[in-house]
């Protein structure tokens, strides 16, 4: 054998890294495990693929946090900089794998109501979970790149999964235009900030600048640099596209109404999160040096992000752009923590994760009661097909208006202990305009999210048949929704619950 | 007489520009798609003249990256292209409105 061949692969072993990210390589390979099962198992018991997906995945759950036995880990760098875990990606894994159950489940609710090939749909779920997984660890440019576009490609496939119905089909029209053009933008800031930071006549230039670290310390020696300020505010607008933030959200609404429930919900929540974890890796990192030049835009997006959604929302008939519209006014809030941590309130980055959290227990409930609920034509689902649903359905009346309550932020709820974290965190930066938007915000949102729980208790429609939405609650959607609900109590109640505050 | 960064950066800056005036301009679907081709080149161009003029391999790597991405996302925007036709008989966008309500 080839001696220089042996000291190459020998070299390779010693450096071997792999194990640091086990949980995304296993990920993937239960996607395609799960193909594999769909051809060899026989056509009655193609049930088992969803099962497959779902016991796979709380296996690798457990993997994952068995490891380490604690949320923390410290701080490591692999692959050269590529990537780099600390306590936040550990804590984001274990949130990408929980959201991608309950996608997983609420996409076998979904499925069964519809003619459309199955397998597929959970292989994507989970190489969106572990593309994104990678996409909060990494920390080098072509990283982030490979790692964000692993996620929006399979997006697209997945907004535009039921391609008998021409909502979802336009909706992943739109989602592909607009994602690949924020792509795109993204890409031309990153293209920018190389090309200053490799520059070797000035100060500071690193031969490797698409590294976070090198270009955080060329950043802060040349933040005066016109190229350095476009290439960081394209970045951000790349990324603001992905967080659904004004003037970035247009396509949110179309895009939220379109897609099957399930992978609406996951929009709403993974990849919104993910967003957020990067854009606060960015703003930490490499744009540190940028903090006076970037807080007054993201201030100002997120002002606007707040009270678009939340002034679009109050007409809104339609609950899927209900949500999506809310969910605009989420990425508000969450942008105060943001803009905390950039003012150097370093807590605030687990108050972020905090929110999300709660975001992730109150959305799924929502989201799991309308896949319920939802008829054979997913994308319209109006308000008005929840008169007296709690009359018809009292647990999951019960859920929604439990869900609903935490995502408007009611006291004994866990939305509530979020939304204190975050503005405490944006009083500690002494952020007190934005914080007094962010209250006329939730207080509006107030009024839209009990209309909804209104139509499900108070509606008064002896008269109206109401047309029996679909069929009941198995036990086990019971159970997931029943733990969803009972999590976001717990949360509220005791926050301390949550192993992430410390 | 060698060319510059600065004219190949102004040639990216460009294309750039033309794309993402094709994609909010224009109304059929295949010319956007055509014009979002056109800024993922345009920053591969930028790539490889700073990647050259900086003298790291960084730029001329991340290019092959963009290359199978985009290929990738051409591939499945045609095929919902192909498919929105066969149910709507148009790929005009301001025909396409089921959603905007």
């Amino acid at each position: 054998m080839n001696k220089l061949l042996i000291e190459f692969l020998s070299g390779y072993t010693a450096t071997n890294q792999w194990a640091a990210i086990l949980p995304e390589i296993m990920m993937g390979v239960l996607a395609l495990c799960l193909l594999a099962a769909e051809m060899v198992l026989p056509k009655n018991r193609q049930a088992w693929v969803p099962r497959l997906a779902i016991w796979g995945q709380v296996l690798i759950l457990m993997i994952a946090f068995g490891f380490v036995g604690r949320c923390s880990i410290g701080e490591f760098q692999y692959f050269s900089g590529l990537i780099t875990q600390t306590d936040v990606t550990q804590i984001m894994r274990g949130f990408f794998l929980v959201s991608s159950i309950a996608v997983c489940y609420l996409g076998h609710i979904y499925l069964s109501k519809q003619t459309l090939p199955q397998t597929e749909f959970y292989a994507l779920v989970l190489i969106i979970s572990a593309g994104m997984m990678l996409l909060v660890q990494s920390t080098h440019f072509v990283m982030l790149f490979v790692a964000l576009e692993t996620v929006t490609v399979a997006f697209y496939v997945l907004v535009a999964y039921s391609r008998t119905s021409q909502f979802s089909l336009e909706a992943g029209l739109k989602y592909l235009i607009l994602g690949a053009l924020s792509s795109g933008i993204l890409l031309f800031g990153i293209v920018l900030l190389y090309g200053i930071a490799g520059n070797p006549e000035l100060l500071g230039a690193s031969r490797d600048s698409l590294n976070y670290g090198e270009l955080m310390n060329f950043v802060i020696l040349n933040m005066n640099n016109m190229i350095v300020k476009i290439g960081a505010l394209l970045v951000i607008a790349g990324v603001c596209f992905k967080i659904g933030a004004v003037p970035f959200q247009i396509w949110v609404p179309d895009v939220y109404q379109g897609a099957p429930t399930p992978v609406t919900a996951y929009l709403a929540v993974a990849s919104k999160a993910a967003g957020f974890i990067v854009l606060i890796e960015l703003v930490r990192g490499p744009f540190f040096g940028l903090q006076d030049f970037l807080v007054p835009v993201l201030s100002v997006i997120a002002a606007a992000t707040i009270l678009f959604g939340n002034i679009a929302a109050v007409a809104q008939r339609n609950v899927k752009r209900l949500m999506g519209l809310s969910g605009i006014a989420h990425a508000g809030y969450l942008l105060l923590g943001v803009i905390a941590v950039m003012r150097g309130v370093d807590w605030a980055v687990y108050a972020v994760i905090f929110y999300l959290v709660t975001y992730l227990l109150a959305s799924f409930a929502v989201f799991g009661v309308m896949s319920i609920a939802a008829g054979e034509e997913d994308a319209n689902q109006e308000l008005d097909h929840y008169e007296s649903f709690a009359r018809k359905r009292p647990f999951l009346g019960g859920v929604l208006a439990c869900g609903l309550g935490s995502l408007a932020g009611i006291p004994p709820l866990g939305g509530f202990i979020g939304k204190l974290f975050l503005f405490v965190a944006a009083f500690q930066a002494e952020l007190y305009g934005l914080l007094i938007i962010a209250i006329v915000g939730v207080v509006i949102s107030i009024y839209y999210y009990f209309g909804w729980i209104r139509e499900c208790y108070f509606s008064s429609s002896s008269t109206a048949v109401v047309k029996d939405i679909s069929c009941g609650a198995t036990s086990s959607d019971r159970f997931l929704l029943g733990a969803l609900t009972v999590a976001s109590i717990v949360i509220g109640i005791l926050p301390a619950a949550l192993p992430i505050i410390r | 007489m060698t060319v510059g960064l600065n004219a190949f950066i102004l040639v990216a800056g460009l294309l750039f520009a033309i794309g993402l005036l094709g994609v909010i301009l224009r109304k059929n679907t295949l010319i956007i798609y055509m014009s979002l081709e056109l800024m993922l080149n345009a920053v591969n161009l930028a790539l490889v003249a700073f990647s050259r003029y900086n003298g790291t391999m960084d730029g001329n790597l991340f290019v092959f990256f963009i290359i199978t991405v985009a290929a990738a996302e051409v591939a499945l925007g045609l095929a919902i292209i192909v498919a929105l036709f066969r149910l709507r008989q148009t790929v005009m966008v301001d025909q396409l409105t089921a959603l905007s309500r």
